[in-house]
């Protein structure tokens, strides 16, 4: 995907166009602030490409449509911020369970409950980790550019594809509605980029859509094509037909664990700004941050490595599963650790577990104002 | 460091201040430049305190809100708005009130050079169509700031705006920019 192009745009505008870009030819939505502008822009794309977009009676109804379409083949997608991940929490776990592929788009917004709807905040990371009940892997993205909000979106059909289950793809209210150049690849190298999700073509009496290797997704042929099988929540069998056989309980459990934590090289993705140079000598400092935070926290060690401190950042672009990996290399490098986050602590309890280090300092906000560069500059003087 | 142009719009919700950012933006990445708006509004959909910045710089731009106390122009048309975001204009700076509905202190005269143009007026009396507002003022806020050759901002405008409105548009910008010269003549 080499080709580029320069569009002026927003980033929930930039989502949107991604979807159409990857393919993606339903949408199921419920307008909610700081996402509306994904559905509203998804009403004038996906129609004049042959696909459709559906206001439904609330955020339920919303993931439920897109789910049915991600069941019958589509790509699909949904968009909303925290308060509508809540109520579509319990068919996010059907998805998970029964395996439908879907991207789901959070552009979060200060909470609990309603909370600050115009507001910037990350306060859905841990959601996104786990929005409803029982044992999965989120796979989850972040955007922290405007650009990654069209590259992450685009991913994220792939993936969902890939892994055959919901990705959520998180934006803050900054990055969905700041509104400036991006460059991101041209309409037709995206769609050299799609990857669907396999099929099976055998004879239709062979199928067995859960009846795959123990760290492999489940293989889910289009509707109508002359496969049949059957979609439930309950613990199923190899034709998906509900089950409480001791062993194919527990292999399918098991599977929806492992196909994900045996290939999290296929998932992890980051940036490492100003980290070059980092040799581990007294004084530098590792600052970890996502999202719209990072670009403030570019910013401020522009102002850090001006005044002759040594600071660089590791911005996690995928956030679930965790880059564990990469997080401890430079944890284990650099004493000085400060994570900045507009929320309290979220992602900090996943840096203090894969580091096993609990002296990492934190700069957390939750009033619904973004940080200032000024404010983490500050912070690194003050403790570190 | 940089060549940098911070400049902040304030006003209350439903009066367009968000379209006059998004111009500056585009007509400074047009010309090769880095250019960035962003918007903080409130949960109220019209009459909440609405708050544009706008960064337009030769480098990149990472951290997408303006720094306070950085501000070096601000325009405002809601009372409530110009007492919310003033301090965030650096002492020296330049503020264009509508006289009408925002009524600075003697102490902010003190501080910050403080214009008035009755930008509403002029919209809704003059061109006749109280929307191109936000075409007045972003004819005042380049004129003073002088931070985008004329021609590319026109043309960004008008690429903006349905074409039945072209003529109507093209006379607020003239309109603004004559104010503003004024303005600044009369200081």
């Amino acid at each position: 995907m080499s080709e580029l192009r320069e569009v002026i745009s927003s980033g929930n505008d930039l989502s949107a166009l991604a979807a159409a870009d990857a393919g993606c030819r339903f949408f199921g939505g419920y307008p909610i602030t700081p996402s509306s502008e994904v559905i509203q822009e998804l009403s004038d794309l996906l129609p004049a490409r042959g696909g459709v977009c559906i206001q439904m009676e609330d955020e339920i109804a919303a993931v439920a449509a897109a789910i049915g379409a991600g069941m019958a083949g589509e790509r699909a997608m949904t968009a909303t911020s925290g308060p509508g991940i809540s109520l579509k929490a319990e068919n996010l776990g059907l998805a998970q369970m029964c395996e439908v592929p879907l991207v789901v788009v959070n552009v979060m917004r200060g909470g609990p409950s309603t909370g600050l709807p115009t507001r910037v905040s990350q306060g859905d990371v841990r959601q996104a980790k786990n929005p409803s009940h029982g044992d999965y892997r989120s796979i989850t993205l972040c955007a922290g550019t405007l650009s990654e909000c069209y590259t992450e979106t685009l991913r994220a059909f792939n993936l969902a594809d890939r892994f055959m289950q919901p990705v959520f793809v998180l934006l803050d209210e900054t990055i969905g509605h700041m509104h400036g150049k991006a460059m991101i690849p041209t309409a037709e190298a995206a769609e050299a980029g799609i990857v669907p999700r396999k099929s099976f073509d055998g004879a239709p009496e062979d199928y067995h859509p859960y009846e795959c290797e123990a760290d492999q997704p489940a293989v889910l042929n289009k509707m109508f094509t002359g496969y049949r099988y059957h979609f439930t929540g309950l613990h199923h069998d190899k034709n998906g037909f509900p089950t409480e056989e001791i062993e194919t309980c527990r292999k399918l459990i098991q599977r929806l664990e492992d196909k994900v934590m045996m290939h999290t090289d296929e998932l992890e993705s980051n940036e490492e700004f100003m980290l070059d140079d980092m040799t581990g000598e007294e004084g530098e400092v590792l600052i970890i941050a996502y999202g719209s935070v990072a670009l403030s926290a570019k910013e401020s060690i522009r102002h850090l490595r001006a005044a002759g401190i040594k600071a660089g950042l590791f911005r996690p672009i995928t956030l679930w599963p965790a880059p564990a990996a990469s997080i401890k290399k430079y944890t284990d490098m650099i004493k000085n650790v400060l994570c900045v986050e507009l929320n309290i602590r979220q992602y900090t309890e996943e840096v203090e577990r894969v580091s096993s280090r609990l002296d990492i300092e934190g700069l957390y906000k939750v009033n619904g104002r973004p940080i200032s560069p000024h404010e983490i500059v500050n912070k690194v003087k003050e403790v570190f | 460091m940089s060549n940098k142009t911070l400049m902040r719009f304030t006003g209350v919700g439903g009066q367009g201040v968000l379209l006059a950012g998004e111009i500056f933006a585009a007509a400074k990445i047009k010309t090769g430049g880095h250019g960035l708006k962003t918007a903080t509004y409130t949960s109220q959909v019209r009459g909440g305190p609405t708050v544009v910045d706008i960064q337009l710089d030769d480098e990149e731009i990472y951290y997408p809100y303006a720094n306070d106390g950085e501000i070096g122009f601000m325009l405002s048309v809601a009372n409530v708005s110009y007492n919310s975001f003033k301090d965030g204009v650096q002492p020296g700076g330049t503020i264009v009130v509508d006289p009408n509905l925002v009524h600075p202190s003697d102490e902010d005269r003190k501080t910050w050079k403080i214009y008035e143009i009755p930008i509403i007026t002029i919209a809704k009396e003059e061109v006749g169509n109280v929307i191109t507002q936000s075409v007045v003022a972003l004819a005042i806020a380049n004129t003073m700031m002088n931070a985008i050759d004329k021609e590319t901002l026109v043309a960004t405008m008008l690429s903006k705006v349905p074409a039945k409105v072209h003529a109507a548009n093209i006379k607020a910008y003239d309109l603004g920019e004559k104010y503003a010269k004024e303005a600044m003549a009369n200081a």
